[in-house]
């Protein structure tokens, strides 16, 4: 079955005084109907300016330099970067929504909720305003809000986890098959984090859309995505089903990363930080860019960036040209680890 | 709704914060927490401050003008002391014999009554009548230079904005920078003295005056065009001494508003760039220009004075140009009072347009609360 | 030094505001330095009023055949000095009762700031003009005082705004904690981190104090002697000269130096504020 949306080789630069800066480089991935696609990294790891650029809201600094972004219906394959803007505008929520990083700042603040679904119902050829007033009242009901209130709420009166619902909603009001969820919980509060992340479990369960799922936080990815993605210095390093990225991660930055969860439960011990700090994507060394954090770095690592090879598993790729050491390093304690993790 | 888990009652108890009673009892608290009622107090308070300092400084300056009036009555000897003092008080529409503070007190009170005393030039002329025949000009001028300007401005603001770093922004935003740096009275003179009577472009002699004589006053075509045509140069001159003004600052308002997350969350909804343009960024980066819109406008008046010289245009500002001429201080006050009171008011209603348009401000309850 | 080549640097990527700093900077000397080095000419010459510029008259004479260049030239330091004295007591004001009120909080707070809105609400020019009448300011003090009292609301939001959020801030905190006195905490940790803001305020001020100070000058109400460029202006009104097409550049040379050096101000004030404020600087 063909993917609903398959980016290949993409790469994207922003222009800046000091030179183009290669925030997102040669990625690659596909994400099939109602499969969930985890993408995690520290910020800065161009994960966001991956996510904006697949309904193409990408800052005017920011060039796709090279690259595809084939998004499929059941009519036809398009590629989002050269779509015309007619056409991209109904791309945009209609079959693709996006929650972003700062709900608590998506909506407009001088408008109430409703205007905001009427505005989005308008821009897609909804013209009845009964109509649109009552898929509002049936998708506020879905994410457990009181619809007469809220509708006529401004934003303002509504706390970070209202808001982030009647996003959460609002992203599903022309039933998309793609959404792309930025951070969805950073700014909330953690039982308002476990109750959106429920909700998002739910909804997909009950209305089979895909999500791209842009995350730090390495255990509330894992709830919800059946593959993951690492991606380190604007590409991805590792690419693995949920399980396996857990108990066997081929990459040391995917091992960082695992040890950097903090823990409820805490009896691991202390969490461990990665050392050091993400390179400068202006001018990037010859080879891995890990190297100057990575503990298992030998001199061949610095000759020439590593490609993404298969490990394991044909599913499962990393970009290290050590990985079998890092198989052998990773012990049963790891595995602990990931258990803790995946029952917190 | 049944609150199934933890965070669905945390939701329910943030959809229903306060009790009945909490909230009626913040309603009668809130009265004068209610913007509306701060903005009215304010306006009171504005117009109370500016006229008692002219008040005090009438009365109690060295050299004062009662005391200059007295003098001046007793001159010539057709008066006694007495009687020029009792003259100079009624000019006032003071009690010169009562302690300075009852003066005040009665002062205020007469004030309440509309009564501001009467003309020392024009005897036995109220002072609210020659205001109120000067002020409605004045008003007229400045409201639709400013309304020009401010569409105008906010307009070519926006446009800057939108069209970022290309040459059109810069000619804006350099030619704003330069109209905003040449003050109001001098565009008015240049006006004359360039276009006038330099280059002989303007028939500023005939357009002088608020309107011709000999037009029957009425809401006949005639009139209205008449008054039209005597307008136009005060207008123009307010509407470019403000102009700069809002260009600059609806330019940067929209740049702002252009980054905010909201717009960019629009862009994703797939919305239409002029519905973007003017619900979402319009609307937003024209608010905090509203509030200054008052405060342009008490400039404006203010300037009026300066400007309406230039083209005997028979406004507030000519009027209190003649009375400071002839040190006719009541007339002085009076307009003094009066300009203050149609800034306060013009404050007032911005205050209120700018509530009913930013939900932040006075919907402090809102759908928890209300 | 180096901050200040620093900042010539980022102001030369302006090329407004380098223009703008340059116009100052020339304000400054023709005001300052060149009467130095000018003599003041008060030879009135019957035979040659209101000429056209000439060789020997660059902007040509005035109503008594006096030349209209050398009066320019005088003519500056009177408005700028007033201007410069005008915003250093607005800021003065400004910035010590907006920092007081966020500081202190509570009462003292809520009733400054009611006194702003209140001064912010005034008229301001025509307050000005006739409390000018009445009053009478008779020198550049008294005129720049005034100036001051009404002008100096508008900084002390900013300033009071400014402050609240610094307030917050770590260092603020640890110099609290220290008891080092509201005196240290003002001047010593909020103050230097308000640099930015208060230049600007402070060129806004000294436009701000040359529109007023022309206006009440050429209305007549600040008895002036000497030579200014207002005062240039306010005889040459008297004399009608306004209407008088020979009298054109008598005229329009103050008018013109007023208008260059508010210009020089204000695309100064906006280069600075494009560079303080990184969301509107130029890419």
């Amino acid at each position: 079955m063909t993917p609903i949306l398959s980016v290949r080789d993409l790469s994207i630069d922003y222009r800046t005084s000091r030179g183009p800066v290669h925030a997102v480089r040669n990625v690659s991935f596909d994400i099939a109907k109602g499969e969930t696609v985890a993408i995690i990294g520290e910020s800065g790891s161009g994960k966001t300016t991956l996510a904006i650029s697949l309904i193409r809201l990408s800052p005017r600094s920011a060039r796709i330099t090279k690259g595809q972004i084939l998004y499929t219906n059941d009519r036809e394959t398009v590629d989002i970067r050269t779509l015309p803007d007619d056409e991209l505008r109904h791309y945009r929520w209609s079959e693709c929504a996006m929650v972003f990083q700062a709900a608590l700042n998506s909506f407009n603040p001088v408008i109430n909720v409703w205007e905001q679904f009427a505005d989005t119902g308008r821009a897609h050829g909804m013209k009845d305003t009964k109509e649109i007033h009552a898929r509002a009242q049936e998708l506020l009901d879905l994410v457990h809000l009181d619809p007469e209130r809220v509708l006529k709420a401004y934003p303002h009166e509504l706390s970070g986890g209202m808001k982030q619902r009647v996003l959460i909603a609002l992203s599903l009001m022309l039933e998309p098959q793609l959404i792309i969820l930025d951070e969805p919980t950073t700014a909330l509060d953690i039982l308002t984090q476990r109750s959106i992340i429920d909700l998002l479990g739910t909804l997909r369960k009950k209305l089979g859309f895909s999500m791209v799922f842009i995350s730090h936080d390495l255990s509330i990815a894992a709830e919800l995505a059946d593959r993951m993605i690492t991606m380190y210095a604007g590409t991805v390093v590792e690419r693995a089903s949920v399980t396996d990225l857990f108990y066997r991660p081929r990459h040391p930055y995917s091992v960082g990363l695992l040890r950097a969860v903090p823990r409820v439960s805490g009896a691991m011990g202390a969490v461990e930080s990665i050392p050091g700090s993400p390179p400068d994507l202006i001018r990037l060394p010859p080879g891995c860019t890990y190297i100057p954090r990575c503990p298992l770095a030998i001199a061949a690592c610095a000759e020439r960036e590593p490609d993404l090879v298969p490990v394991d598993t044909p599913e499962h790729e990393a970009r290290c040209i050590r990985w079998k050491t890092v198989a052998e390093q990773v012990g049963t304690a790891e595995v602990a680890v990931a258990e803790k993790i995946a029952t917190a | 709704m049944a609150a199934t888990t933890p965070a669905d009652a945390k939701l329910v108890a943030q959809q229903f914060p306060t009790t009945p009673r909490a909230s009626r009892a913040r309603h009668i608290l809130g009265y004068w927490r209610h913007p509306v009622a701060q903005a009215i107090l304010k306006a009171f308070l504005t117009v109370f401050v500016t006229t008692s300092i002219t008040f005090f400084l009438i009365r109690l300056m060295p050299g004062n003008p009662i005391d200059i009036k007295i003098d001046e009555l007793t001159k010539d000897g057709l008066m006694t002391y007495q009687e020029a003092r009792a003259q100079a008080a009624s000019l006032f529409s003071i009690d010169l014999e009562k302690p300075i503070l009852e003066q005040y007190i009665s002062f205020v009170g007469n004030l309440a009554h509309g009564n501001l005393g009467y003309s020392f030039v024009s005897q036995g002329t109220p002072v609210t009548a020659i205001v109120l025949a000067v002020l409605p000009w004045t008003l007229f001028a400045v409201g639709t230079g400013l309304l020009l300007s401010f569409s105008v401005g906010v307009f070519l603001g926006l446009f800057a904005a939108y069209n970022r770093n290309k040459a059109i922004d810069h000619i804006l935003s350099i030619g704003g920078s330069v109209i905003s740096a040449v003050p109001s009275y001098f565009i008015a003179l240049l006006i004359v003295i360039v276009l006038g009577v330099e280059l002989r472009i303007i028939p500023y002699t005939q357009m002088r005056g608020a309107q011709s004589a000999g037009i029957p006053v009425g809401f006949t075509p005639q009139f209205i065009g008449d008054v039209l045509y005597h307008a136009i140069l005060p207008v123009s001159v307010f509407f470019l001494a403000t102009l700069g003004h809002w260009i600059l600052g609806m330019k940067s308002a929209t740049v702002n508003a252009l980054e905010e997350d909201y717009v960019n969350a629009a862009r994703a909804r797939g919305l239409s760039d002029g519905r973007i343009m003017t619900a979402y960024v319009g609307r937003n980066a024209v608010l905090p220009l509203i509030t200054q819109f008052a405060i342009t406008a008490g400039y404006a008046i203010g300037g009026s004075i300066l400007i309406e010289q230039y083209f005997v245009y028979q406004g507030v500002g000519l009027r209190l140009q003649a009375a400071l001429l002839q040190r006719d201080y009541p007339v002085m006050q009076g307009i003094l009072l009066m300009v203050t009171l149609a800034v306060v008011i013009a404050n007032l209603l911005a205050d209120l347009l700018y509530s009913r348009l930013d939900p932040r401000i006075g919907r402090a309850g809102g759908a928890t609360g209300t | 030094m180096q901050a200040a080549i620093g900042f010539l640097r980022l102001l030369s990527k302006r090329p407004s505001g380098l223009i703008g700093f340059i116009g100052i900077v020339f304000f400054l000397v023709l005001a300052f330095i060149a009467p130095i080095f000018v003599p003041n000419q008060e030879l009135a010459d019957v035979n040659s009023i209101y000429q056209t510029p000439s060789l020997e008259h660059f902007l040509g004479t005035d109503n008594s055949g006096r030349d209209v260049l050398n009066q320019i030239v005088q003519g500056g330091r009177e408005i700028i000095s007033v201007a410069l004295v005008t915003a250093l007591l607005t800021t003065l004001i400004a910035t010590t009762l907006g920092a007081v009120s966020a500081i202190v909080g509570g009462k003292v707070d809520a009733v400054l700031v009611a006194i702003a809105d209140i001064v912010l609400t005034i008229p301001y020019l025509i307050v000005l003009i006739v409390i000018s009448a009445l009053a009478r300011p008779t020198n550049f003090l008294a005129l720049a005082i005034v100036l001051s009292l009404l002008g100096w609301a508008g900084l002390m939001r900013q300033v009071r705004a400014q402050v609240l959020t610094l307030k917050e801030r770590d260092y603020v905190e640890a110099a609290r904690s220290l008891d080092l006195g509201l005196f240290h905490i003002v001047f010593r940790e909020i103050l230097p981190n308000m640099r930015s803001y208060i230049v600007i305020h402070f060129v806004l001020a000294m436009t701000g104090a040359i529109y007023a100070q022309v206006a009440l000058i050429v209305l007549g109400l600040v008895p002036f002697s000497g030579k200014n460029w207002a005062l240039m202006l306010y005889f040459a009104n008297s004399q009608g000269a306004f209407y008088f097409r020979d009298a054109f550049w008598y005229v329009f040379s103050p008018i013109f130096a007023i208008i260059l050096l508010q210009l020089s101000l204000v695309l100064f004030v906006n280069a600075l504020e494009d560079i303080f404020n990184p969301r509107l600087r130029s890419s």
